[in-house]
């Protein structure tokens, strides 16, 4: 099946910016990714379970992250984990994503200006 | 305590496994491992409240995911074997591109019937106020040439002896049509399916009794399809 162009996706769903996020420096497990976005976003952001792996079901199946087939380190490995990572499309959205939300902040910035 | 928190995560446990199997070739065991490492640390920080919010969580989930799940099992099983099959209906989309040196018509259907070397194609449609149809005509994916002839072997009026024709598929969503001769080209074809099979683009050039031509039709898929039996 052809892929959608990276524009249909925007703007993200929270929750997949979150996860795609957590993807951008390396691949991450499920518990790792939670954990990340919990402390990325100060306690604030939850991704609870069943929430986490319904959207990385879905943004696998999209196209925007993948199952790592690499391994980590056997002795830092947990042989149950699967390892996920951003595909090509997935950059290209998230470049995208955060392209948009700089030209919503710019026009935010620019309106306060306006106020003063 | 222990025995408590042991219930909770094969409760957790049972209810990963409800998963639908679609989630779970995804997934892998990841939730239900996530949900059971996971109690005891919510139970631990954030007590009773936490433990509900993770059961919500699943309990919300899951009928989501059978839902979606069937959703997706009834659109495969509308949708026809082949992407081109079928019956389709010309739209007033703004893609539509005509040549002003022809009629254009009023309406436009094809139909497009797998054969083993790609499809029979019937076009019909009404022009300046009457019905009419073309030829029956027959349409190569297999990338091979023919000589370009009707369905009896017969020559075509207005095509040069010798002309041949080919077709392939570039992708499972396109297919590509030509004909030639002497390596001139006489005419292409682009056919070209949308992701969720519901929209046809065709595009035709070449050269005509007129002289040379473009046109841009973008068809809709007649659901149901009249010409097949109801069941």
């Amino acid at each position: 099946m052809p892929r959608k162009p990276p524009e249909t996706f925007l703007p993200l769903k929270s929750n997949w910016l979150h996860i795609l996020l957590s993807l951008v420096e390396g691949e991450q497990h499920g518990y790792g990714i939670m954990q990340d976005v919990l402390e990325r976003s100060d306690g604030k952001v939850r991704l609870w379970p069943a929430t986490l792996y319904g959207s990385l079901k879905r943004l696998i199946q999209e196209g925007l992250i993948g199952e790592s087939s690499e391994r980590p380190a056997p002795e830092l490995d947990d042989a149950r984990r699967r390892y996920y990572k951003l595909t090509p499309l997935g950059r290209r959205v998230l470049d995208l994503e955060s392209e948009r939300l700089r030209g919503l902040v710019r026009a935010l910035q620019a309106k306060r200006k306006l106020e003063a | 305590m222990r025995t408590w928190m042991s219930g909770c995560q094969a409760v957790y446990r049972r209810l990963s496994r409800a998963f639908p199997h679609e989630f779970r070739m995804v997934c892998g065991d990841g939730l239900e491992r996530l949900g059971e490492d996971l109690a005891p640390l919510i139970w631990r920080d954030q007590g009773v409240l936490g433990l509900i919010r993770l059961f919500t969580d699943i309990a919300l989930r899951l009928p989501l995911e059978h839902m979606m799940t069937w959703v997706n099992t009834t659109k495969e099983a509308t949708m026809t074997g082949d992407l081109f099959e079928g019956t389709w209906k010309a739209t007033k989309s703004e893609r539509v591109q005509w040549d002003p040196a022809y009629p254009q018509p009023q309406q436009t259907c094809l139909r497009l019937e797998a054969t083993e070397t790609g499809y029979l194609m019937v076009a019909y449609g009404i022009v300046d106020g009457q019905a009419c149809a073309e030829r029956p005509q027959s349409i190569f994916s297999d990338g091979r040439r023919r000589p370009l002839v009707d369905l009896n072997g017969r020559p075509i009026p207005g095509v040069p002896a010798g002309a041949v024709t080919f077709g392939g598929c570039p992708d499972s969503h396109t297919l590509e049509v030509g004909a030639e001769i002497d390596g001139k080209v006489l005419g292409a074809g682009t056919y070209k399916v949308s992701a969720d099979g519901n929209t046809m683009t065709v595009t035709n050039e070449g050269i005509g009794l007129k002289g040379p031509f473009k046109v841009i039709t973008v068809f809709e898929r007649v659901v149901p399809d009249p010409y097949l039996p109801v069941s």
